[in-house]
């Protein structure tokens, strides 16, 4: 063999041994049946290297930076109720480096994640949109999962072989010195490759996360929690109030039917179920100790344009305590701030395209703009029509709940401000002022009833 | 690729490089300040976030703690830059320490408005000269001093390269993969949260060490934006 011949074959292996690096890294997850984490602890099969102990140290003083940015929630009653649900799911699971904490992330998104030190938080927007306790304990045991099997370790060290093939066989595709059959082969390994290594990822990623699905579900089941919280917590997660699940390929995360339908297969059929006025009671206890959550993450997905979301969690609450002035005001809030946009989305407005286009104007226009354009057209007048209808009316029924709630005169001046109704809302604005003269956003009325005054005059 | 074509873009890296990094000192001003409609006597500059990560041939890491020092490097610059232009920066009202919970909570919230504008700004900076970015009055509920006229948002990434990537870098310099510091600077009116000025000035990641050269990449990024003229 010549010594161009050789040296174009070892480069062929190296690049061929390179790509499939990714691949087998992958492997055992699939094929090798892993021992479950609450069979067996996590430590025995897991020792921390420089990189996970570098990997700990920035994710503790990440976990210090969430505190200090004031995104973590904190309310006595409710820190208790996650770490007591959190606890019993952990049992007495010691692991090296982990710290249990059960903490609420101030965030509308409905979603839920894991810190390797044992930080676990919860949004706000997810506990929101939570039917019961079972289904919260079963978002806490997958996160747990995650932590107890070092999913994150794991995957960090796995990530950085494949970034380093990456950048070898990149190197290797750039400077290409040999022609022929064996430089293009080398040359379409390399161009290929990073697709590969998206694949290979996802893919290592989507079994982390069934297999967190399935442990998890086995967890709560352990710690007397209903096993069906699990898939039902999915089921409430698939009503995608705000339109924003994208069957997309780049999703870390297996579909949430699918994680539903194995979930579901893998509960036996003599596990407990909850009966239908069981069910009612768990729902009602679960809603009530979330009510100062809920208000809460309504305010936060108002700030942050998530309208649907915000009407959806103020129904609830309204369907809690009817006669709380408190909660008809969210709803009333909801409702004003909906403005052209329909309370719950059409059939049309869930398919893929529908749902794509409507990230599409997310991403380009602003509030203001997207308000606007919907208010050009006969549906959106209509809908603003219905929701400034049912915010005024909701108002009102707040008002006469609590003639004292200032922050119903201050929405409703709002409203009226929004219908050009200067006089009323000027009216409004003042009550709200001599009724709250030390509330937070006096500035803001003062300001707001001074620019009425003066355009009226 | 064709070796004149590489060598072309090797003499523009080259070009790149030297020109300290092709430092973009884009300035965008709302008309009220073009037309001195409004003078900006004072500011409030709300905490920085500016994300570094370190580069290495086996890809990203955090760098928390420096991306907390390098955000407060980058408040300090741009509250010298602004003291420059006689605009007095009201003291640090945002100190972690001194805010109880409630307090932490308004800042999240209006430092998640503008989070949630920045891509917009970002994409069509241009705008900004159209009075089209409006972080509505809602930045009222900061209830910052009284005598501020604007508040100052932050924003930052860097990409900070080991040895290793650098050497990777080099050898694949047609990726044109380089270690870089972009920071965006709003200047949001206090009372209407309009944005009065954006400005998004890029530069290698050395000026992530050097104070120096951040102080000056900062002062020319807001070079446009006027003096308060002294009464």
């Amino acid at each position: 063999m010549s010594f161009k011949r050789s040296g174009q074959v070892f480069l062929l292996t190296l690049c061929l041994f390179l790509t499939s690096l990714p691949i087998s890294a992958r492997a055992p997850s699939v094929t090798t049946p892993k021992p479950s984490s609450f069979e067996q602890p996590a430590d025995e099969k897991f020792e921390f290297g420089k990189v996970d102990q570098d990997l700990l140290s920035e994710i503790k003083l990440l976990d210090e930076r969430f505190e200090k940015e004031g995104v973590v929630f904190h309310e006595t009653n409710l820190d208790a109720y996650l770490n007591r649900v959190g606890t019993a799911v952990v049992a007495d699971k010691k692991l090296e480096n982990v710290e249990w904490k059960f903490r609420a992330l101030r965030d509308p998104v409905p979603n839920a994640f894991a810190l390797p030190n044992g930080s676990i938080y919860i949004n706000t927007g997810l506990l929101a949109l939570l039917d019961d306790e079972n289904q919260l304990a079963a978002v806490i045991a997958h996160e747990i999962t995650h932590v107890s099997e070092r999913h994150t370790y794991l995957r960090n060290r796995s990530l950085r072989k494949m970034m380093l093939a990456l950048n070898i066989i990149n190197t290797i595709g750039n400077w290409n010195p040999i022609g022929g059959p064996a430089g293009l082969a080398i040359s379409l390994i390399a161009s290929v490759s990073p697709f590969m290594l998206a694949i290979s990822v996802l893919g290592y990623s989507r079994e982390q996360e069934k297999e967190a699905d399935l442990e998890g579900l086995k967890a709560a089941a352990a710690a007397g929690f209903v096993a069906d919280g699990m898939p039902n917590s999915f089921k409430a997660m698939q009503r995608d109030v705000e339109g924003e699940q994208l069957n997309s390929f780049y999703s870390d995360h297996p579909k949430l039917q699918e994680r539903v339908n194995y979930t579901s297969s893998s509960i036996s059929a003599d596990a407990r179920k909850l009966t239908e006025e069981e069910a009612k009671t768990a729902k009602g206890d679960y809603l009530a100790v979330m009510e100062l959550v809920d208000r809460h993450d309504v305010e936060l997905a108002i700030n942050e344009g998530r309208f649907r979301s915000a009407v959806f969690v103020s129904q609830k609450l309204v369907s809690l305590h009817p006669d709380s002035s408190e909660n008809v005001f969210y709803l009333a809030e909801s409702y004003r701030t909906l403005g052209p946009r329909n309370a719950e989305l059409t059939d049309q407005q869930r398919t893929s395209g529908a749902k794509k286009k409507a990230a599409k104007t997310r991403s380009k226009r602003t509030l203001e703009e997207q308000d606007a354009e919907l208010l050009k057209t006969p549906a959106g007048q209509e809908a603003w029509k219905t929701n400034s209808e049912k915010s005024e009316t909701l108002f009102l029924r707040a008002l006469e709940l609590n003639r004292f709630n200032a922050s119903a005169h201050r929405g409703l001046g709002m409203l009226y401000e929004r219908l050009n109704r200067k006089q009323d809302a000027a009216g409004e604005y003042a009550k709200y002022l001599e009724l709250a003269p030390n509330a937070i956003d006096t500035e803001r009325v003062r300001r707001r009833l001074a620019v009425l005054r003066e355009s009226m005059n | 690729m064709k070796l004149c074509v590489r060598f072309g873009f090797f003499i523009l890296c080259c070009a790149f490089v030297h020109y300290g990094v092709a430092r973009v000192e884009a300035q965008y001003l709302h008309p009220k300040i073009v037309e001195k409609k409004v003078t900006i006597h004072s500011a409030t500059i709300l905490p920085a976030k500016v994300e570094i990560v370190k580069e290495s041939a086996k890809g990203s890491e955090m760098m928390v703690a420096e991306s907390a020092n390098i955000s407060s490097s980058v408040m300090e610059a741009v509250g010298s830059a602004l003291q420059q232009k006689k605009i007095s920066v009201v003291a640090n009202q945002f100190e972690p320490a001194s805010m109880d919970d409630s307090r932490k909570y308004q800042l999240a919230d209006i430092q998640t408005r503008y989070d949630a504008l920045l891509p917009k700004l970002v994409d069509k900076s241009k705008d900004v000269k159209k009075a089209r970015f409006t972080l509505g009055d809602e930045v009222m509920l900061l209830n910052v001093h009284k005598d501020a006229d604007v508040l100052v948002f932050i924003r930052g990434q860097g990409r900070m390269f080991t040895k290793g990537k650098t050497a990777f870098s080099i050898i694949n310099i047609f990726d044109l993969d380089f270690p870089f510091a972009t920071i965006t600077v709003g200047i949001v009116d206090a009372r209407s949260g309009e944005v009065l000025a954006f400005t998004k000035p890029m530069s290698a990641s050395k000026v992530l060490k050097d104070k120096k050269a951040l102080n000056k990449m900062i002062e020319k990024s807001l070079k446009k934006l006027p003096a308060t003229p002294i009464p």
